[in-house]
């Protein structure tokens, strides 16, 4: 028993000196659930765009180009567009430059046509370098251009004795005479206001509150539902990589020298093994932690989680124990190990979830520790305890382990 | 202290030691001299209870030394490979491996600390190992067989590879081990090794002990003739031919080989007679050397062969 704690507390002192593997192999998964967390993740907080650059140039300066302007004054389109008012020279050379998504050009005499009711159109140029922010203004203005057409129409006899004092110079205006024509528009629109308001049709926003499911699908959960499936998919790659001295140590005669020793064969397999199982758990536990405190994942029950990855990092330790005594050499180990690993992760549903694999990789997958660690993992962030897992890893972890030692035993016979 | 009788193992078809037979005594210090495929390294590795499969018996301190595993606890290997951990520090290292022997955990850091001392690698103790030149690492590879004061240490080509220095070194700490009681074999290609630090020599070739005792011992083998070592552009059979009937008590052919060949002569006049007969058979003689006895021509004596072949 001395010489076992010996080489385990050697193995584990030895990976913790040189832990550059372990921690680019921690790295990655991490790295891979932030990208494909941000990538697909749905953007619940502080995730909106910036505004719109939009040029104006007003050959108008009427009243209701300035209506327009206007528009874009209140706060809420404020977010939306960021309005730059120029001449149509320079409004032209910064869109060639592509420094705006669009740029809206108000004709001259666009007040005035309006009050006569008279066609008249507004020109958008768009930056055909954007996709769908020029289209967002297009619509926009197409929005305007309806309502302003609409007011026009409703307001045609009010606007026709407007536009009728605008003839003259603006010193002899007939600001007597606009008092009765504005009180006629507000009488219209007092008449409209008793029609439209209150409003018929409301607006109640609600969520679906159906048995288990949950109100909004956030970031978190993304991260909390990948990366158990990373956690595993990498702690097989770890456990393979310091398990693998098994071979190397046989290679560059340390398994010799141990062997001329006292220390006997099962001691320094149940040695291995345990360091494998040991470091297995160090390794899950530290992806644990970086993943509560980087992504705020949820894992659920800390100690069903403990349990879970325990049985994980036995089964593994006890495959690569087998792994290891069935090749031959170094090269051998490194050639099937990676593609080992992916194939248990590809069906095993590490690399995509569940719900979208065929059914052919889920019944495969059976036999992989990954859909039983992921399936224990998502029962224990729903507060149950993984039975059936635990099960099915510890079960077939102790079936590896017993061919595991026997494989062993041959192999430390140098 | 250790009895070998009639050792023999085979790999397939090619026997690798051949009823080999050896005593040593607490002290000695055995140099095995013999050239590659001799059985040298079969023989450590059986000794070491690393290798199975063989015949014979191996008797350490009257007691089967296969029989108990705790009686490698007086047994200290060196092997050829650098066994040890890169990561770790020398100190670690002899901590871990003295730690499998069974030594009181309270003498191992004293002992360690000793042996970095007596290797010269004390002010480095801490020091990853990876960071060691390769003389370091063979002292390093050295001590750790030394950690546990064994009875009896097997060191196979300890000296492989390192420099001058640290060979010295390594050649003192294993006359220091012998002179303090402990018993030691140890294998090598060097014959200035075994020259300087052996109290017995033993030669061995294809299996099997062709000579041994002290340096005296051997070269009287072959004599206080010189030897002749006559190189040029002939077939062997043709020099073994053209010198045959010169051999006699004054003339011995020791080794024949394309191009190269070896003589024991009693006297130096016999060297023009052995030129003059090359000369008429037409043989190009390219050099001549000519050698004091030495372990060396007894080496070729014995083996036929240089100890490099």
């Amino acid at each position: 028993m001395r010489r076992f704690l010996l080489v385990l507390g050697n193995d584990v002192r030895r990976h913790l000196k040189s832990p550059v593997v372990i921690l680019i192999f921690m790295a990655i998964p991490l790295f891979m659930t932030a990208l494909i967390g941000i990538i697909f993740a749905p953007r619940t907080e502080g995730m909106e765009l910036s505004p719109i650059q939009l040029l104006l140039v007003d050959h108008d300066k009427g009243l209701a180009s300035k209506l327009l302007l206007g528009s874009f004054d209140v706060d809420q389109m404020k977010k939306m567009f960021q309005v730059t008012v120029t001449d149509e020279a320079e409004g032209r050379k910064r869109m060639e430059k592509g420094k705006a998504s669009a740029m809206i050009i108000v004709p001259e005499r666009f007040t005035l046509d309006l009050l006569e009711a008279k066609m008249t159109v507004l020109t958008v140029v768009k930056n055909p370098a954007e996709q769908f922010l020029p289209d967002i203004v297009e619509e926009f203005v197409n929005t305007m251009a309806v309502m302003l057409s609409g007011a026009v129409q409703a307001f045609a006899e009010e606007a026709r004795g407007i536009r009728a004092m605008l003839d003259g110079p603006i010193a002899s205006f007939p600001w007597d005479k606009l008092g009765p024509e504005l009180g006629k528009a507000q009488k219209k629109m007092v008449a409209a206001e008793k029609v439209l308001n209150p409003l018929l049709l409301g607006l109640k926003e609600e969520e679906t509150q159906a048995a288990g499911a949950k109100t909004r699908f956030t970031q978190r959960d993304l991260f909390s539902i990948m990366l158990p499936g990373m956690a595993i998919m990498f702690l097989l790659f770890i456990v393979q990589t310091l398990m693998r001295d098994i071979i190397s140590e046989r290679e560059d005669g340390k398994l010799r020298r141990m062997m001329t020793t006292p220390l006997r064969p099962m001691e320094l397999i149940g040695a291995r093994l345990a360091s494998g199982w040991v470091m297995g758990i160090a390794v899950l536990l530290v992806m644990v932690a970086a993943g509560s405190l980087i992504f705020r994942a949820q894992w659920g029950n800390f100690g069903y989680f403990l349990i879970l990855g325990a049985a994980a990092s036995f089964w593994t330790a006890a495959f690569f124990g087998l792994f290891h005594a069935l090749v031959r050499n170094r090269n051998q180990a490194g050639a099937f190990a990676a593609p080992i690993i992916l194939a248990f992760s590809l069906f095993g549903g590490s690399m995509m979830n569940a719900e979208a694999m065929p059914k052919a990789f889920l019944a495969v997958g059976v036999a992989t520790p990954n859909r039983w660690f992921i399936d224990g993992a998502t029962l224990v962030r729903e507060g149950k305890f993984p039975a059936l897992s635990l099960l099915v890893l510890v079960g077939s972890g102790l079936v590896l382990a017993a061919l595991a030692v026997p494989a062993l035993r041959r192999r430390t016979w140098v | 202290m250790l009895e070998i009788k009639n050792l023999t193992k085979s790999y397939g078809d090619v026997l690798a030691l051949d009823r080999f037979s050896l005593d040593l005594k607490k002290g000695e210090v055995l140099g095995l001299l013999g050239p590659n495929g001799a059985g040298k390294t079969t023989l450590i590795s059986i000794l070491s209870g690393t290798l199975g499969d063989f015949t014979g018996t191996v008797n350490f301190q009257g007691r089967n030394l296969f029989a108990d595993r705790e009686v490698k606890n007086r047994l200290g290997i060196v092997p050829q490979d650098m066994a040890f951990y890169d990561e770790l520090s020398a100190m670690d290292n002899l901590l871990f491996w003295g730690g499998l022997y069974d030594v009181p955990r309270a003498d191992i850091k004293k002992r360690a600390a000793e042996l970095l001392e007596l290797v010269e690698l004390a002010a480095r103790a801490k020091e990853p190992v990876k960071n060691f030149s390769g003389g370091m690492k063979r002292r390093l590879n050295t001590a750790i067989g030394l950690l546990h004061k064994p009875d009896l240490l097997l060191l196979d080509e300890p000296t492989v590879g390192i420099d001058v220095q640290a060979k010295v070194s390594i050649l003192e700490i294993i006359r220091n081990a012998g002179a303090a009681g402990t018993a030691v074999i140890f294998t090598t290609h060097q014959l200035a090794e075994v020259e300087t630090t052996c109290s017995r020599i033993a030669i061995m070739d294809r299996g099997r002990i062709l000579a041994q005792g002290t340096l005296d011992d051997l070269v009287r083998i072959v004599g206080e003739r010189d030897i002749v070592e006559i190189a040029g552009e002939f077939a062997a059979a043709v020099f073994s031919e053209a010198v045959k009937d010169l051999a006699g008590e004054r003339v011995e052919l020791l080794s024949a080989a394309d191009g190269l060949a070896s003589l024991a002569v009693s006297d130096t006049a016999e060297i023009p007679r052995i030129m003059d007969r090359l000369f008429q058979r037409r043989l190009a003689v390219a050099d001549i050397k000519i050698k004091s006895p030495s372990l060396e021509t007894v080496f070729l004596k014995l083996t036929g062969r240089n100890l490099r072949d």
